[in-house]
Parts: structure tokens; C-alpha cells; sequence
């Protein structure tokens, strides 16, 4: 696992996972009201925080993203990329586990195939995140490391 | 850890600064707290439901008319005097059973259409008469965001039926199969 230790590997999974969540921030920031609907769709907050969220989520992840790009703050940036793509997997899975479709917020009595088409779409976009959040641990942990041999030296 | 606690700090105040800011500024910003105590309430100071029938939604600050939720007995009356239901869950859900005469607009298209594109979908339809939005039951919001898509084109007089297909079967009014 020697690899994942070299110092041009963290800078691809740093500009790969950091360009993902610039990209992710630009459609949320161009139709917050959207946005909003959207987390309502996972009936997971309470109503009062939503917009909340809705109108700082997307600045946490365009910022986080492009500071985890710019190599600013890296630790810092990798860490609120972790926690926010663990809040995402939180949501998805309740959703998941609940037969939610949240394209619309509805507990709908659908047929069995279409049932499962969005159920594996929400799979799908969960491992998504998983493999992200593994690519934002990785980054937290070997630049941590690589923080303290500079400073060892 | 002390340092990672501070940029985490100040990436966190970087971005609710910007975020509030921004928010505030735009002309498409959004209200900070989400006001849906009216998503589902249907208005019980009208006992009558005659009194739905003719109420008006009122004009919101986005520039539409809100849609106005009905309860059975009321859509029962539109229903008789004519008035146009739009069903809009999926195709096979809508063949698989509706409300008599309901015509089938799916929500889940039909939210990612331009104005122009909705305005094409639903052109054969009069803005000048009430159109009655309703999906499979309270369970299911399809009705409401459906209501609010088509409010948003001008059609200025929505009423979301609630209750929607299952009430209405249950109550034995006519549906088709």
C-alpha cells in the first residue's frame, strides 16, 4: 500500500475528489430552491434547517473543493468533505431502508420493477459515496503523516 | 488537531458568510427558514365545501397563484361539474387505475420541462378554468409539486386533491381500470 503514500497520488485523489464537489456545488448554487426540495425530498431534517442547509451546503463544498484543489488547508478540507459525505450516506440509506422515492417524497405502492430501479439508483449513488469518502479519508490520513515527517525534518 | 479544529473553523465561517450573503443578494435567494406548515392544510374555517370550490388561491410573492387544497367533497363537485383532473404519477400506474376522465401528466418529467415545453404539454388545457392536481394518496406529494409546476405556467385557479386516488376509489366514485 506503499502507494498510496506517494506524494503525486494524494494530488490526483485531491484535485479528483476536490473537482467533484466544485462540479456538485454548481448545480445546487444555481437553483437553491431546487436544492431545497430536494433535501425535503429525504424527509430526514426537520423542516426549519432546510434552507439553512439548502443556502450554505454548497459554498461548504465549492470552498472546501477548492481548497482541497489549491492545497490549502488540506486536512481541514478533507475532514468536512468526509463529514458531509457521511451525512449524505446517512440520508440515502434511511431513504433506502424506508422504500422512499426521492424524486418525489413518496411512500408510492409501485410495482416491483420500478421499485427496484430506484432503489439501485439510491445504491448506486451510495457507493458513489463511499468511494469518495474512502478517497477523503486516505487524504486526511497521509497528509497528516506527511505533515509530520516535513516537520521532522 | 488543534490546527485541523481551526480550518475546519474558518473553511465553516468562510462559507456561511459567503453563503448568507450571496443568499441574501440574489434575486433568486430563498426564504432561511422553509415555511411548509401550509403544504398540507386544508383550511377548516370553510365548512361548506362549496366555499372551496370558489376559492381563490392568493397571489405569492414568486409571481403565481398559490394552489388550494381541497378535500373529498369538494372534488367530488368539481368533478361533477366537469372539471379537468390531472393524475401525475408514473404511465404505468395511471393505466393500472384513475380517476374517471383524469388525463396523465407524469410530475417526474414534467418538473424538469422548460415553461415554454410545459406550456406545450398542457396546451389544450383552459387557464381559465379550475384543474384539479391529485396522485395515488396522502402519502404521496406528487399532487402538490404537480399543483405548484403548473401554477407556476399560469394556471391560475390549481386545486391539489389530496386524498387522491385511493380516498376516491374508497368513497366509490368513478374511477377507470
Amino acid at each position: 500500500m506503499n502507494f498510496l503514500s506517494n506524494k503525486y497520488f494524494l494530488i490526483a485523489i485531491r484535485v479528483i475528489v476536490g473537482g467533484i464537489f466544485i462540479y456538485a456545488s454548481f448545480d445546487k448554487l444555481m437553483n437553491q430552491e431546487m436544492f431545497s426540495k430536494a433535501i425535503y425530498n429525504y424527509k430526514f431534517l426537520p423542516g426549519t434547517f432546510i434552507n439553512i442547509f439548502a443556502i450554505i451546503i454548497p459554498y461548504l463544498e465549492l470552498i472546501a473543493g477548492i481548497f482541497l484543489i489549491s492545497g490549502i488547508f488540506v486536512r481541514g478540507s478533507s475532514l468536512i468533505i468526509s463529514i458531509l459525505l457521511v451525512l449524505f450516506i446517512i440520508a440515502l440509506g434511511q431513504a433506502y431502508a424506508r422504500g422512499l422515492d426521492i424524486d418525489c417524497a413518496c411512500f408510492e405502492l409501485k410495482n416491483e420493477l420500478e421499485n427496484a430501479n430506484q432503489k439501485s439508483d439510491i445504491l448506486l449513488r451510495i457507493i458513489e459515496d463511499m468511494l469518495l469518502l474512502t478517497a477523503s479519508i486516505i487524504i486526511y490520513i497521509k497528509s497528516k503523516i506527511i505533515l509530520n515527517k516535513e516537520i521532522q525534518q | 488537531m488543534k490546527k485541523t479544529c481551526k480550518e475546519i473553523f474558518v473553511i465553516l465561517l468562510i462559507s456561511i458568510l459567503i453563503g448568507l450573503i450571496a443568499n441574501a443578494l440574489s434575486p433568486n435567494g430563498i426564504a432561511l427558514i422553509r415555511d411548509d406548515s401550509e403544504r398540507f392544510l386544508i383550511d377548516s374555517s370553510k365548512t361548506k365545501s362549496d366555499n372551496f370550490k370558489n376559492q381563490r388561491g392568493k397571489l405569492n410573492k414568486a409571481g403565481f397563484y398559490q394552489p388550494v387544497n381541497i378535500p373529498v367533497e369538494t372534488a367530488k363537485i368539481l368533478f361533477d361539474d366537469g372539471i379537468l383532473f390531472v393524475d401525475g404519477r408514473e404511465p404505468a400506474e395511471f393505466q393500472q387505475g384513475h380517476i374517471q376522465g383524469a388525463i396523465n401528466i407524469d410530475y417526474k418529467i414534467f418538473k424538469d420541462k422548460t415553461k415554454e415545453e410545459k406550456n406545450e404539454i398542457m396546451k389544450d388545457i383552459r387557464k381559465d378554468q379550475a384543474v384539479v392536481s391529485y396522485c395515488g394518496s396522502d402519502s404521496c406529494e406528487i399532487s402538490i409539486d404537480n399543483a405548484y409546476e403548473m401554477a407556476k405556467v399560469g394556471f391560475d385557479d390549481m386545486k391539489i386533491y389530496l386524498g387522491g386516488y385511493k380516498e376516491w376509489k374508497q368513497f366509490g366514485y368513478p374511477i377507470e381500470e
